[in-house]
């Protein structure tokens, strides 16, 4: 065992990289679960009256089928990454945060309150300070959830839940007032400068969101596995008695997990307000940060394998609205496909005891 | 006399690891047989098998005449195998007449209160048990408690009995009491499997042995002529039963702990002090203010009143990771959720408390290389069986485990270790390793807080002796001048 030790160990490290993405066949539980939840769905669409086959060839091809398509479901898929990261984090640390939504809106409102105060800067400092204010505006939500939390011990599901529908109300209070645009008879902000506009890549419809997400995703994952902050999450996640008898201050994991998870969400709302709409609409987002859940659970709460997980669920919604197009299948369907994803999911993971 | 239970050949495979090797036991009616083997010499597997949660790769069961093969444990239990686990499986809140109808089919649909209770009160009265069937349960002493399991077994008609480390949780008397209900099931012609590390309880209760060592029966003796020395050789290859040389009176230097007018809830109000190169040991019924104690030493109890210095430092309000720093080592009781975390690895676990500190950490990062270097030393120093660093800590035996947790606390250099049951569930051969280190952390000088329920322990290596009994010591005396009759005295009169 000791001879040769450089390469057992590693091996050894090659086995918990393993370890990590398929803790007791985890990773082939779940890709199971997607494939009883696709075979449900097969069913569905045959008993609305169409070919399951088709709608799935529409799927793919609405989602992969051309440049502009490929680059519609990598825009998709950004926010999806970022705040299923970060939740994947929260959770990791046992910190069951679902208030990605709010964070998301927040931080939309953030940058482009940013944006639109940075009129006429250049791009290269307009663009880096907004993404930046809509993180900030997402950690200080996330901030108040885990202050309300940590001091007055409210459990953090309800206060992430509720502190979502406050969060939608402010942005809808902030529209109608300050950083709405006059006369325009919707909830909407005036369009932001050019200047601050997400490039896109010429050919595909894409914008850099997607490089942003997946280089945050690989930052996380190198924080939990390889910082000791990482390492005092996953042993809070793993036995809150553990993590105190080591020494690691509760309060200060729980302040920067829900801070970093904050941050990436409120990253994710700026880039589709600076990415997609160019400016702040009310309800831009549409249910990614619930649905960022889902998608945390599908990575196997890994960072990394949330990549994945993400762009499952943004090709699908993308190449949904082929589906519905061209052979009208409706869109809500999907919506049933990721509730069926979630509960196989969910069901596949809760039977390792 | 015919077999009650017959098996024959039993093969498990875990992987490579053959936890059963052609396993012989067998079992007649009205004999008490005894189970012994280090944690992770196949006792458990083989019991599972036995119960049918594990299939056997190989061999035969048979139990009174019928052959078991894949059978589920209700098959077992309905057959007539009846289970005693070292950890209750009570509803606490509910009646011992409420625990025995919980989940029995014969208990009927529609519960007759009354007739159960006289069933209760007949067998309690046949075997001997003493039990009140409208008691409840959270009422009762452990002894009783598990007591109530027996009673359940009974009822349902169990012949076959297996106790796994029955004496484990128990106060002397009440395992005086056990073995008296053991032998009355024996008169009765039950059968009785009695698993155990207890070497003189095995001897007195059991009319044989079988041992096993590494998955294999390393000895099958009669007890009538066998010796603790025989057996324990039979475990482990040698024997640890030996008398420990006498200790060296320390010497010992400055006081590196001292605990002055200390008070926190459940304890009352404390001053000790423990020396340089002194094993204070505290001896005592658990619960007894033992946890509130060692927590509140150790940070994770707020302090009330009083103070606590290390080496001179005051750390009465300082954190976990302070009290670290001044060299406060602990191995808290509770392994399975505090001392480690099973679902990482032995590599993560032997760096839990460290991971800000070379060769584990730097600065914010952690240097995995270096860690797993470390690792593989600890585990060649501290004889951790694992296979490789990266391997859960929590597929490993207790032994095993807690083999992490001394490494850990002990590589650190304390100046200072609180050990709380540190041999607690242990063979022979790993408590003989545990006390076999605290002498000589002791020798280095450190200052040793040896908290356990195990009196032998206790006195084994102790330089001043504290008996504790309602959250305060009822009495200390230095090693010389131990009467064991005071102790007693002192554990029984003011026990709670």
């Amino acid at each position: 065992m000791s001879d040769a030790a450089p390469a057992a160990d590693q091996t050894a490290r090659l086995q918990t990289r393993r370890l990590r993405l398929r803790r007791d066949g985890l990773g082939s539980r779940i890709g199971v679960a997607l494939l009883l939840s696709l075979l449900c769905a097969a069913a569905l669409i045959a008993l609305a009256g169409h070919n399951p086959l088709e709608a799935f060839l529409a799927i793919v091809q609405g989602a992969v089928g051309s440049q502009h398509q490929i680059g519609a479901s990598l825009n998709r898929t950004t926010p999806y990454l970022l705040s299923g990261a970060g939740v994947a984090l929260c959770f990791r640390a046992g910190i069951i945060n679902i208030g990605a939504e709010g964070q998301i809106a927040v931080g939309g409102a953030g940058a482009a309150a940013a944006a639109l105060a940075l009129a006429g800067a250049p791009s290269l400092v307009a663009i880096p300070l907004a993404l930046v204010g809509g993180a900030l505006a997402g950690s200080l939500w996330a901030g108040l959830a885990a202050a309300i939390h940590l001091g007055r011990g409210v459990h953090e599901v309800l206060v992430t839940l509720l502190l979502n529908f406050i969060a939608l109300l402010l942005v809808q209070q902030l529209l109608a007032g300050p950083l709405g645009q006059p006369g325009a008879g919707f909830l909407q902000s005036s369009l932001m400068p050019r200047s601050a506009w997400l490039s896109h890549l010429a050919g595909f419809d894409v914008h850099a969101g997607i490089l942003i997400a997946v280089v945050a995703a690989a930052a996380l994952s190198f924080v939990l596995w390889w910082t000791r902050f990482g390492f005092a999450l996953r042993v809070s996640g793993s036995s809150r008695l553990a993590a105190a008898y080591a020494g690691f201050s509760l309060a200060r994991l729980t302040w920067g997990a829900m801070l970093t998870a904050g941050a990436l969400a409120g990253l994710a709302g700026g880039i589709e307000v600076l990415g997609m709409h160019r400016r702040l609409i009310e309800g831009f987002s549409l249910g990614f940060g619930f649905k960022a859940v889902t998608v945390a659970l599908l990575g196997a709460m890994e960072p990394l394998a949330v990549v994945p997980a993400a762009l499952f669920v943004g090709l699908l919604e993308s190449g949904s609205l082929a589906m519905q197009r061209q052979i009208g299948v409706p869109t809500a369907l999907i919506t049933v496909i990721e509730g069926l994803t979630m509960l196989f999911v969910l069901a596949a993971t809760a039977a390792r005891r | 006399m015919s077999m009650m239970l017959d098996m024959r050949g039993i093969v498990r495979r875990f992987g490579h690891v053959v936890a059963n090797d052609a396993i012989d036991l067998d079992v007649a009616a009205g004999e008490i047989v005894g189970l012994l083997g280090e944690n992770g010499s196949g006792k458990s597997t083989l019991m599972k098998v036995l119960f049918g949660m594990l299939p056997p790769d190989a061999g035969t069961i048979s139990f009174r005449g019928q052959p078991l093969t894949g059978h589920t444990p209700a098959a077992a239990m309905a057959a007539g195998i009846a289970m005693i686990h070292q950890h209750f499986m009570l509803v606490d809140a509910m009646t011992v007449a409420e625990n025995v109808m919980l989940g029995w089919r014969d208990a009927g649909r529609l519960l007759r209160r009354k007739e159960m209770a006289d069933r209760i009160r007949d067998v309690s009265r046949r075997f001997g048990l003493d039990l009140d069937p409208d008691a409840r349960v959270a009422a009762l002493s452990l002894g009783r408690r598990q007591r109530v399991e027996i009673l359940k077994a009974i009822l349902r008609n169990a012949e076959l009995l297996v106790l796994d480390e029955p004496t484990s949780n128990l106060a002397s008397a009440e395992v005086a009491e056990l073995l008296t209900v053991l032998r009355r099931l024996r008169q009765e012609g039950k059968g009785i499997i009695f698993i155990s590390h207890k070497l003189p309880e095995v001897l007195e209760i059991c009319d044989k042995v079988v041992v096993l060592r590494a998955g294999r029966v390393t000895g099958r003796t009669s007890v009538a002529g066998a010796s603790q020395g025989m057996l324990a050789e039979m475990m482990i290859g040698r024997d640890v039963t030996a008398p420990r040389p006498p200790m060296v009176a320390s010497s010992p230097g400055p006081a590196r702990l001292s605990v002055k007018d200390f008070l926190a809830p459940g304890l009352a109000r404390l001053s000790f002090e423990i020396r340089r190169g002194e094993i204070f040991g505290v001896a005592g019924v658990d619960g007894n203010g033992q946890i509130e104690l060692v927590e509140a030493l150790a940070g994770l109890r707020p302090a009330g009143s009083g103070a606590i210095t290390i080496d001179g430092h005051d750390v009465t309000r300082a954190s976990v990771a302070a009290r670290l720093t001044r060299g406060l080592a602990y191995m808290p009781a509770d392994r399975g959720t505090t001392a480690l975390v099973k679902t990482m690895s032995v590599a993560e676990n032997l760096m839990l408390r460290d991971s800000g500190r070379p060769p584990y950490g730097h600065g914010l990062l952690l240097t995995r290389g270096p860690a797993n270097a470390k690792a593989r030393a600890l585990m060649a120093d501290y004889d951790i069986r694992a296979r490789d660093p990266s391997f859960i800590a929590g597929r490993l035996s207790g032994g095993n485990q807690q083999k992490i947790v001394v490494a850990r606390e002990l590589d650190r250099r304390p100046a200072v270790l609180i050990a709380h049951q540190a041999a607690w569930g242990l063979d022979p051969g790993a408590t003989h390793f545990v006390l076999d280190r605290m002498l000589a952390l002791r020798e280095a000088g450190a200052a040793i807080l040896y908290v356990s329920s195990e009196l032998e322990e206790v006195l084994a290596i102790s330089d001043r002796i504290a008996v504790m009994a309602r959250g305060g010591f009822a009495g200390i005396v230095p090693r010389g001048e131990v009467d064991p009759r005071q102790l007693g005295i002192w554990m029984a009169g003011r026990a709670a």
